[in-house]
């Protein structure tokens, strides 16, 4: 199975859980992560293998039984993979609340479930992006390996190890009973896959193709890193006294000042650390869940 | 206590330019980003980037970068010595007539604390101590961040890293004490060097305003909040940089040719672990059972710090109290 998030939602520790949970039900098991060079907020992919035998393969997974896609935005960026081999997929999980309107836009062709994961992660932890107990809990009840004790101890498991203390690894594990309780179990089909090695033959192109060159500078501002957001910070202007303490302390220069001083936030970009809301001394900055990830 | 503004009065005084474009692909919330990003607003925009491999690396991720200005990228133990090439043809070019008095560079080295305390330190010492016209921005988060947080030289006492972790050995996770960075470069009397934190915008704009002044090396330490190694929600990275500040922890002062002078003092400081406590690597001093020793151990080593402090600077330092909020 492969998961997809986002850098913070714990995409690795949702595979992880998974597969302790597998290998404490006799399962042979490999998990791994892969990431980019971006960071928290830039598209996470982590893969898990579970087998009866012996598992001999290695790498990245093209073509995975199970998608499990922890932000829906990530449906619209093919660099994100997540669609990648989803034709032989028996399911694709998306945390989402609009499974009806993906549905209506009649691009994906595969088995699809859906359960708001970030909604119920807010109700028991109180804390919206932590997507890793819900996504992993998905993930096993869909596979029908692994039973609801052995998820509860993969997340005991996986959580004693990230350092979190006992209450809060209590309310992970109602989390995941929860998740684990409104799904189903979907038929995996066994598939065969060739085992027959291929050699390809690498040719020799000019050296300015293999060069990852930058061609403008500070051309970064057409990377839009607002999609990363979980939370949206929002300014009230009647209370606002242009103090400029957001402006100054927004680490991406994603607030600028207006012509009377009034801050403006640059949504494109704005990545939602919140830190301008925390630092005003007017508590003028009020933060909304950012609708397009619920 | 706070030493005499002399360029900025308040937040509203740091320029307006914005020298980063927006859309770094760095973590939401980075302490190591926000400090570079006012002391860019300060130096301006003629400035050449020479950066150590590390976290800030990734802001020029193919096909994009959020650097208007120009960047070298390095080695984490040759970034000093890039920096002194980059200054030499700079120099050249200016003799020679091709390179007129407005386009005039100023060479920035950007390293985390990695090259810095590690790596890098004998290119740095050797740039030292050739008096290399540069400045020097080490933002400090504490470990190895880019690579999933090893510890390094930075690393504070108690913290625990991925190569430091609790075990019954080890109880505390990082059993060395931080290498004190700033005494090892001071030992070379650079004229300029200064420690900076992310939540003093105006402290930070007025060393680096007062750096400019002068020539030589000009060497910056921050202390770089860092949500995802530290393990804090990003939105209150700010506050714990001023809870750095507030408890002690992180003193905030320059040294010109080696003389130190502190630029904020605490009226009051408050107790180790206001700062220590919202942080998931030092969880293990709190819970399950409080790590008593280690505490006061780190208290006992701020407290002495400021002790000496109050005999070496007497007339900046008021009497020292330690607060007891949030009791």
């Amino acid at each position: 199975m492969r998961f997809h998030g986002r850098g913070g939602h714990g995409i690795k520790t949702a595979s992880r859980i998974v597969g302790t949970a597998a290998f404490l039900a006799g399962y042979e098991v490999q998990d791994s992560p892969i990431y980019g060079a971006e960071r928290r907020g830039a598209p996470v992919t982590a893969f898990t293998r579970i087998a009866s035998s012996a598992i001999l393969e290695r790498g990245v997974i093209t073509q995975p039984d199970l998608i499990i896609c922890g932000d829906e935005t990530l449906l619209e960026s093919p660099a994100s993979g997540v669609l990648n081999g989803v034709e032989q997929a028996a399911a694709l999980f998306i945390n989402t609340r609009n499974l009806e309107a993906i549905r209506a836009q009649g691009k994906l062709h595969v088995r699809m479930v859906a359960l708001d994961i970030t909604q119920r992660t807010s109700d028991r932890i109180g804390k919206a992006s932590a997507l890793s107990v819900g996504l992993g809990a998905a993930a096993a009840r869909l596979s029908g390996l692994i039973s609801c004790e052995q998820l509860g101890e993969g997340v005991r498991t996986e959580l004693e190890e990230l350092g979190l203390d006992a209450p809060m690894i209590e309310k992970n594990l109602l989390l995941a009973q929860e998740v684990y309780a409104e799904l189903e179990t979907v038929t995996v089909e066994p598939r065969k896959f060739s085992a027959t090695a291929v050699i390809h033959k690498m040719g020799y192109d000019h050296v300015l193709l293999g060069t990852p060159s930058i061609l403008a500078p500070g051309n970064a501002e057409a990377r839009q890193t607002g999609a990363w957001r979980v939370e949206r910070p929002e300014i009230d202007y009647d209370s606002c006294t242009r103090c400029g303490l957001c402006f100054v302390h927004c680490p991406d220069g994603a607030i600028a000042l207006d012509e009377q001083g009034y801050p403006v936030i640059d949504y494109d970009h704005c990545k939602g650390c919140l830190i301008c809301l925390e630092q005003c001394p007017r508590h003028s900055i009020r933060s909304k869940k950012e609708v397009r990830s619920w | 206590m706070k030493v005499p503004r002399e360029f900025y009065k308040g937040p509203k005084d740091i320029p307006h330019e914005e020298e980063l474009s927006p859309g770094a692909p760095l973590c939401a919330g980075c302490g190591g980003l926000m400090t570079l990003r006012l002391m860019h607003k300060v130096l301006g925009e003629n400035v050449v980037i020479v950066n150590a491999a590390g976290c800030m690396t990734l802001m020029a991720t193919y096909p994009y970068s959020p650097i208007r200005s120009s960047w070298l990228y390095t080695t984490m133990g040759s970034v000093a010595a890039g920096a002194q090439g980059i200054r030499d043809a700079l120099d050249i070019r200016r003799a020679k007539g091709k390179l007129s008095e407005q386009d005039e560079m100023k060479v920035l080295v950007l390293a985390g604390d990695g090259s810095t305390y590690d790596m890098g330190l004998s290119a740095t010492s050797a740039a030292i101590h050739r008096r290399l016209d540069f400045w020097y921005l080490c933002y400090d988060n504490e470990a190895y961040g880019n690579t999933g947080f090893q510890m390094s030289s930075a690393s504070p006492f108690a913290s625990r890293t991925t190569t430091s972790p609790i075990g019954q050995q080890e109880p505390e996770g990082t059993f060395q004490e931080k290498k004190d960075m700033f005494e090892l470069w001071r030992a070379q009397k650079p004229p300029y060097m200064a420690t900076v934190s992310s939540h003093e915008v105006v402290d930070l704009a007025e060393k680096v305003k007062r750096s400019m002044a002068i020539k030589g090396p000009k060497l910056f330490l921050a202390l770089a909040v860092c949500p995802t190694g530290w393990g804090f929600d990003p939105r209150m990275g700010d506050e714990l940089a001023h809870l750095a500040v507030k408890t002690g922890i992180w003193p905030l002062k320059e040294a010109v040719d080696g003389v130190v002078r502190h630029t904020l003092i605490p009226s009051r400081f408050l107790p180790v672990e206001e700062y220590l406590r919202p942080q998931l690597r030092f969880r293990h001093l709190f819970e399950p059972a409080p790590h008593t020793e280690a505490m006061q151990a780190i208290q006992q080593k701020v407290d002495r710090y400021w002790e000496q402090v109050r005999k070496d600077e007497p007339a900046a330092s008021p009497a020292l109290n330690r607060g007891t909020s949030g009791t």
